[in-house]
Order: C-alpha cells, then structure tokens, then sequence
C-alpha cells in the first residue's frame, strides 16, 4: 500500500496504547480505540500478506542507520516465518476487544502496547532492534498481570518478570559478544541479522554465548525445565494477558531460535540438538500429564500450551526441512485453538465465576454454539485430522522421525496424552448434569459468535487446505538450511562419531 | 585568545555568579525564591555557553598564562554539560521543596553555585594541584549542603561523617599528589606520562604510591568499594535536593577527572587494571547487597548509586588510551544523571514537608493518586535498571559493549548479573506504587509546579538521550 508499512503495524498501536494511558480516557473510548488500531493493523498485515512475495528472502525491508558507530541499525523486514507469527498476532487480538467489553482504559492500553512490541521483535532484522522490543513486550505484561490479574498475582508476576529479564539480559551479552566478534572478524561494526550467519565461531565462549540466547528463548517458549513461571502467570493473568502470552509472545521465543540461533550457531546448535529435542519431548510428557490431573481448567490449558509448545520447539531442533516447516504451521495452529481456548476459558471464567472443573456440567445442552466452537478448538489443539493441529504435528513428528528415530516415536506417541486431558475435561465440563454454577450459562451473542467465526473457519481451512500457507513458508525454511547445510553436515559428521544414531538430513 | 575565553567561559559565568549570589545574600538583598530563580539562571546561561562553544578537538586553554594547566576535550565538555545541567535541575527541584521545608536560605543557592564551580574545574584540570583545589571547592560546598538543616540530627551526623572521610580523602590526594610529584619532578598530567613513557611506571616505588593514593581519594569520592560505607548514610542524612545533586553532578566530576588521570599512560592504566577489576566486581555486588536490604528508597537510592559507580569503573577499566574520547563514560554519566535527577526530583515534591514520605510502603498505591508521578518515578526506575528503550539500557549497551570488545568479557557478565539483581529492589518500588492499595494518606498538595516540570522534562530526556546515537 505505502512505504513502511512494516514500522505503521508497530508503532501505530504502540502511539495509541501510550496516548490511550497518558489521556484521562474512559474505558468506552480506550475499547474502541483498540478496536480501530488493532483492526487496522489487521487490514495492514493483510495487505502485507497478499503482497508477500515469498521469495523467502526478507520482504518490505527497511533500513535506516541508528548508531552509524556500532553498525546498530534501524532495520525491518518479514520472511515467511516471521510473517505469519506476525498475521497471528494481527488476527486474533482484534477479538479480545469484541469480547471482553468491561475491562479498564489500562486494559486495553496495555494491549495496544504488548501488540505493536510483538510486531517489532518479530520484524526486526536487527539484534539490537530485537532485543529492544523483545524487552518491551514485557513492560505491558508486567503491568497487566500485576494490575488486573487474580488474587495470586504478585508472585506470579514477580516470577515471570524476573525469570524472562534475567534470561533476556544474558540474552543481551551474547548479542554484545556476537557483534564484537563480526567486528573482529570482518574489521566491521554490525549487528544485522542476516550478517551474523557469516560469523565463524567455535570455542568455549561460542558456546556460552550460545546458551546465553537458548537459555533466555527457553525461558520465553517456555521449554522444559524453564517452565515454571508458566502455570502460575497463565492462571493468574487475566484471559488477553493469557491469551497474548500462549498465543503470540511464546510462538515469539520458537521464533528466536529459528532466527538467531540456528543460522548464527549452527556448530552448537548441531552439537547440543539431540539435547534439546528430548527437553522438548520431555516438556511434552511432563506437561501433558500435569495437566491430566488439574482441577482448574484455566491452569489445564496452561499446562496443555507448555506441552504443545514442547512439540513446537521439537519441529525446530529437528534441523530439517519438514519438521521446521511444521513448526511454523504448527505455531499459527496452536495460536488459533490454544489461543482460542484461552479466551473461551476467561467468557467460562466470567459467566461462572468459578475455574473449576468439578463446579461445571453440562454446558453444551445450555450452550450449544458456544460447545460446538470450543470442541472445534479443543479439536484442532490435540490435532484431529481436518483441522490445522494435524498438518503442523503431522510434519513435525514426520521431520522428528527422520531426525531420531526415538524422539520421533516418544513424540508421536505423546499426542495420546493430549487427548487424554482435553476430551476428559470436555466431557465433564459441557457433558454430564448441569451444575448450579453452570445452570445459567448464556450462549454467545450475535457479535461473540461472528467474532470468533472467522478463526473457527481459518482452524477448518489450515486444516483441510493447506498448500497456500505452507507456498509461503517452504521457500524462507528451505533457504535457513541451504545456508546452514554445509556446516550442519560437516558438524553432523564430526559429531556422528559419538551419536551414531544421530542421523542429520544432507539436503 | 578568543576561543579560549570561550570555552573558559562557563566556568567564569559559573564562579561570577556564585560570587554575585553570596554577596547578594549577605547584603539580604534577595529572597530565597529569587536565590533559586539567580542560580538557576546561572546555570541555564552557562549551559548555554557550554552547548554553543562546541569547537572540536583538545584545546590547552591559555597554554601561556596558565602553563597547560587546563584543557577543554569533547569529554571535559560533554562532562560540564551534564554537571550544569544537574545544578538546574537540582535549583528547580530545591525551589519546591523548600516550600514545605523551612530551613533555607539564599547562601544555600550560592553553595550549589560554588559547587558547581568546581566540578567544571575538576573535569578540565590536568595537573594535581588545581585537581586538588578544584576538588576542594566542591567539596567545603557540599559539606554545608548536606548539613544545611542544622537542626535535624541525622543530617548533623551525616555531615560529621562526610567531613571527617572527606578530609582523609582530600589529604590522601595531596599526599599522592606530593608523592608523584617527588618521583616525576612535576605535577602536570602531561610531564607525568612522559615519565612514565620514559621510565616506565612500576620502576618508581614512589609513583606507584603515590597514584594509589590518589586513586583512593578518587575512589572514595565516587562511593566505590571499599570507601562506601558513608555513602548510604551520607545521602540519607543530605536534603533531597542534594542528595540528587551529589549522586549526579559530583560523579560526573569525579569521573571526569578520574578518567583524565588513567588515561595519562597505557602503562599506568594496566598496572591498575587488575585492581580496578575486583573494584568494580565488589562495588556492584556489595553495592546491590546493601540496596536490597533497605527500606527507605532515599537509602535504596543511595546504594544503587554504588551499584552505578560500579558500572561506570567497568568502563573505566575498558577505556583505551589511545585516542581517548570517554564518550561512553560520557554518555552513561548522562543517562545515569537524567533517571537519577528525575527521581530526586520527583521526590522533592512527594515527599512532603520533612520528607515525611520515605520508604518503600510510604509509595503504596502511588499510581492510584498520583498516576503521572508514579508512571515518570517507573520510568527513571526502569532507566537506572537498564530496561530499553530509556537510556539507562543504551547506556549500559555502550559500557558490555566497550568491555567486551576490550577483552573484559567476565566484568562484562558480571555488570549484567549484577543487573539482574538490581531489578529486585527497582521492580519492588513499581510494584509497591502500582499493586498495592495506600496504607496511609498523605497530602498531595504540590506546593509549586517547578519540580513536575522538571520532573517531566528529564522524562523525556530519558527517552531522548535513548535515542541520540554516540560515536565509540
């Protein structure tokens, strides 16, 4: 449509959220004014996805110098992975402000703010760029979760807080050490993104460095065993801090790795792999059963999204072509049902006053269009065929196979659990008598029921057609690894010797 | 000639007006509102000067008449910029709060003058007798400043305290100064590095002495580790205000000056290197240990500040002698100095009439009564813990990225570790402002709208310094 449109997505609602907390605004106008900024943005980012090009090269770049001394520039750009983590975002915040009506001016600010830094790190081609937004992104859920959420809330958000700065932070050493090692090496200060794929590095510090950056995207997914902030921010948040946090923001710490780690530290990265995918499958297990035994259907989800995440992250560490491109896919999936369920879960929340599961029963004979949707959600999370969780987990177990035989099968088989929680708490909420909490329980609205339509029909499409999403992805994964090959085989070899199971696809 | 006097020219407004200030006040021909208005009039003009005399390069102002004895750099400048910067702030924020304290009078402007004065002197001298008096000139002001209530005992006792240590620092220096002075045969900065070029720096028992001892005054006057322990209780004691102007203006000088002096000789520099390590691992570790503990934010304050000076000796201990231009100490001081004026100043109108709101629970539910103060107090808290896009973070960028790029790598984690912890006792107050509901009520009456402004003005400034890039 115009330059820049890339920089409008981000700072627009940034502006908005700053402008909405700095004015004495009442509640009606801070919600509508979310309304019209996010649904702008929405009709950006649509006309940055039909625009999209797909070269898988970096598109809609813009580049303006910052500190010409230290090579920091103000540089923006989307591929076909940062894309559609950024058309998640774009899609799915519009809904919170039809549905949740009644919230503060703060609320909504705060919102407004979280989504226009989640665009940024996504777009930024720069670390430093990156690392500013990634750490602004959590200003808003910091004071959201401490402000509107439950009555557990101050340690929950002292916990996050603390646990993603300390990760960040060390994240920030690492982005320090990368720029002054390309200035040693190529006698040139820089910190874009796509320069650091040619840094050689290899040593002790590459690999603290290395960790530096995991160990802060670990925390952020988050992978096991970073995962304990999770249950306590996720039950105690309120439902769109939840909802941004499961839906957006962790997809934000998969996308991290991809970005940062994979092409920058591919020596590492092939070394510590195997590692990482089986904490990937062990959060998986670990959450997946937590969350059998949960009485509060809010810290279910919870667990069920850290499981979900597990598998995630696995499609990246898996080092292939199939099983990336089934994490990005996966990752639009699980924001559109886990997401979904999450803003489900807080109209329960708010129309029973109760979490509990026990307390509910027979929903779905008061409430049938509400059932049918969050039984479309629940389906696509545990990944049903015909829905958008099958081809992501398909494609990811398949690329998981091929990796290691073992992680494959234990990831494969893992998915049972999923179904295991999510069917069982399906029945005993929606099924069965009615409860006296659940007696009253008001279906959707006209405006619920159309506002959530078109994810529950975007759920169904991913799910039964899938080529025009995955078009767009392939070339920008295929070309992550036809830099990477090279070093990823030689690696690949050199490691073979020690983890003859360790098989590595040559493409 | 003309140049010259140019750039000589703030230091000249600065000392004539501290000079038209206290005769005034001693003929009582002002009040202590016009006082504030006189000195910060000072200031803004100097400050002025400073920002138009901005001819480029190293100049030895009147290499005649004053023997090389000062010299204007980019540094000295940008370094007099932030400590006449600093005195405004600090006279506006000093005009509202003595509105609901009674213990001033015109000479307390005339003081900060003089003060000032003397950090301008300190970031320009390169020779040790006119570091020692320009330190002096500083410092007799700022010891009446932090006991200008005569009558409150804690303040009594914090500037026996300061006076005491002070002295001990002031005779270390002259004792080094002599010390030197015994070895090279000069007192100039320049003649000292050609010694040690010639002669090298670990031959002389005598100069290696004697750069520790002033080491030590310098070290003591930036409340670095193991000279820290009056700090806490020294600023505690001191009137907001000053405590404000303390923690900025004369670390700056400090700085400056103490930066002028490693950068002498490579080889002076890397004797002291190691020391200077565990110096700077200790001021920021001790520093955070001691800030964690307190209750009182003036205090929680005070002991951040150790925490800073520990950030700013990694820079130190990663400046290169070679083409010296200290603009990362320069920058840091900067963005350090806008978050910390702010929150004194902030503070100079919250806390009341006798300071009466001063700990931690005294800000409960701030947020709720005062939402622009609390969300300009979270911005400078969130600056100082280095969180972007304010300017403490790119400070903090500039200082891990000069370290790490002069091999210090391990300082350069452990200033991020230290960081960390810092983010417990600054969340802590945000926390306490926003989260929690008022246990008590205090008047919220502002009695002048100076200090909000200011306060407001540095907010922006936190975002603005973010944003100006600085050349390494």
């Amino acid at each position: 449509m115009f330059a820049h449109v890339l920089s409008v997505i981000i700072f627009l609602p940034i502006i908005a959220g700053l402008l909405l907390l700095a004015t004495p605004a009442s509640r009606n106008i801070a919600r509508f004014t979310g309304m019209i900024v996010s649904l702008a943005a929405l009709v950006l980012s649509l006309d940055l996805y039909m625009g999209f090009q797909s070269t898988g090269h970096l598109e809609f770049v813009e580049n303006i110098p910052w500190i010409a001394s230290l090579g920091v520039s103000y540089a923006l750009g989307v591929d076909g992975i940062s894309l559609f983590i950024l058309m998640a975002g774009s899609v799915l915040l519009p809904m919170v402000y039809f549905v949740f009506a009644t919230k503060e001016k703060g609320y909504y600010a705060n919102l407004l703010i979280v989504q226009g830094a989640m665009a940024g790190a996504v777009c930024a081609a720069d670390m430093i760029l990156f690392y500013i937004f990634w750490e602004v992104m959590l200003l808003p859920v910091f004071f959201m979760l401490g402000l509107y959420g439950g009555p557990k809330r101050l340690p929950a958000t002292l916990k996050i807080t603390l646990y993603t700065i300390a990760g960040s932070l060390l994240m920030l050493a690492a982005i320090v050490y990368l720029g002054v090692s390309y200035h040693a090496q190529f006698n040139e200060w820089s910190f874009a993104l796509d320069k650091m794929a040619q840094l050689n590095l290899s040593g002790r510090v590459a690999a603290v460095a290395f960790f530096g950056f995991m160990i802060a995207f670990a925390i952020k997914i988050p992978l096991f065993p970073f995962h304990t902030w999770l249950p306590d921010a996720y039950t105690e948040a309120p439902t769109a801090t939840t909802f941004v946090l499961s839906a957006i923001m962790a997809k934000i710490g998969v996308y991290g790795v991809i970005r940062f780690v994979v092409p920058v530290f591919d020596q590492e990265f092939a070394r510590f792999a195997v590692l990482l995918a089986y904490s990937g499958v062990i959060g998986m297990m670990y959450c997946g059963i937590a969350a059998i035994t949960q009485k509060d259907f809010k810290r279910m989800l919870a667990f069920s999204s850290a499981s979900h995440m597990g598998i995630i992250a696995l499609g990246v560490f898996c080092m292939n072509v199939q099983a990336l491109t089934g994490s990005i896919y996966q990752i639009v999936a699980h924001a559109t049902s886990t997401g979904v369920l999450f803003l489900f879960a807080g109209i329960l929340e708010e129309r029973t006053q109760t979490r509990t599961i026990s307390d509910l029963g027979g929903i779905a004979a008061k409430a049938p269009v509400f059932a049918l949707y969050f039984a479309i959600a629940m389906l696509a999370s545990v990944g049903l065929p015909g829905t958008s969780g099958f081809i992501g987990e398909f494609m990811i177990i398949l690329g998981a196979v091929k990796f290691n035989t073992a992680v494959g099968v234990l990831a494969g088989t893992t998915l049972i659990i999923g179904v295991c929680y999510m069917l069982w708490m399906f029945q005993r909420v929606f099924f069965e008598k009615a409860t006296p909490k659940s007696e009253n329980f008001k279906d959707f609205s006209l405006i619920e029921g159309l506002a959530f339509l078109p994810v529950i029909i975007l759920i169904i499409v991913m799910g039964v057609y899938p080529q025009p999403f995955l078009s767009k992805i392939t070339p920008s994964t295929a070309l992550q690894f036809a830099s990477a090959a090279p070093v990823v085989a030689q690696a690949a070899s050199a490691t073979n010797a020690h983890l003859p199971e360790l098989t590595i696809e040559q493409k | 000639m003309t140049n010259d006097l140019m750039l000589l020219m703030p230091l000249i407004i600065v000392g004539a007006g501290a000079i038209l200030l206290m005769l005034s006040s001693a003929y009582q021909k002002l009040t202590h509102e016009m006082a504030a208005y006189g000195s910060a009039l000072v200031f803004a003009v100097a400050f002025l000067v400073q920002l138009s005399a901005c001819i480029t390069g190293n100049a030895v102002l009147f290499s005649g008449a004053f023997n090389g004895l000062l010299v204007a750099s980019s540094f000295s400048k940008a370094a007099g910029l932030i400590i006449l910067a600093c005195g405004f702030f600090t006279a506006m924020s000093s005009h509202t709060y003595f509105k609901q304290n009674d213990f001033c009078s015109p000479e307390y402007y005339s003081l900060m003058v003089f003060a000032a004065s003397g950090m301008l002197l300190l970031t320009m001298a390169q020779e040790l007798i006119t570091v020692f008096i320009a330190l002096e000139i500083m410092s007799l002001a700022i010891y009446i400043l932090v006991g200008y209530d005569r009558k409150n005992v804690i303040s009594t006792e914090a500037v026996l305290k300061y006076l005491m240590l002070g002295a001990f620092a002031g005779a270390f220096l002259t004792m080094g100064a002599a010390f030197v002075y015994g070895a090279t045969g000069s007192t100039k900065f320049v003649k000292i590095a050609q010694y040690v070029a010639a002669h090298g720096f670990m031959q002389t028992p005598a100069l290696i002495g004697g750069s520790f001892f002033i080491l030590v005054a310098f070290l003591f006057k930036a409340a670095a580790f193991p000279f820290h322990a009056w700090v806490v209780d020294v600023y505690d004691g001191a009137s907001v205000p000053v405590t404000g102007y303390m923690a900025t203006g004369l670390k700056t000088a400090i700085f400056a000056v103490f930066a002028n002096f490693l950068v002498l000789d490579a080889s002076l520099q890397s004797g002291w290197i190691t020391y200077l390590f565990y110096i700077a691992v200790f001021t920021m570790f001790v520093g955070n240990l001691i800030a964690i503990g307190q209750q009182s934010l003036k205090r929680m304050l005070a002991a951040s500040g150790i925490v800073h000076t520990g950030y700013l000796l990694i820079a130190l201990v990663a400046v290169s002698t070679k083409d010296f231009t200290g603009s990362v100490i320069a920058y840091y001081l900067a963005a350090y100095a806008a978050s910390t004026l702010g929150i004194f100043c902030a503070l100079s109108y919250l806390g009341g009439a006798g300071e009466k709101r001063s700990t931690f629970d005294d800000f409960k539910g701030l947020a709720k009564s005062r939402p622009y103060s609390a969300a300009a107090v979270s911005v400078f808290l969130l600056s100082m813990a280095g969180i972007p896009p304010t300017a403490g973070f790119m400070g903090k960028f500039y200082i891990i990225t000069s370290a790490i790029e002069a091999g210090q790598v391990t300082l350069a984690v452990l200033g991020i570790v230290s960081s960390i912890i810092s983010m417990w006792y600054y969340l802590r107050l945000i926390i306490n402002m926003y989260f929690c509901e008022a246990e008590e009520q205090f008047g919220e009456a502002v009695p002048s709208n100076l200090a909000p402004i200011c306060t407001f003005v540095l907010v922006v400034c936190v975002f603005a310094i973010s944003l100006y890039p600085v050349v390494i």
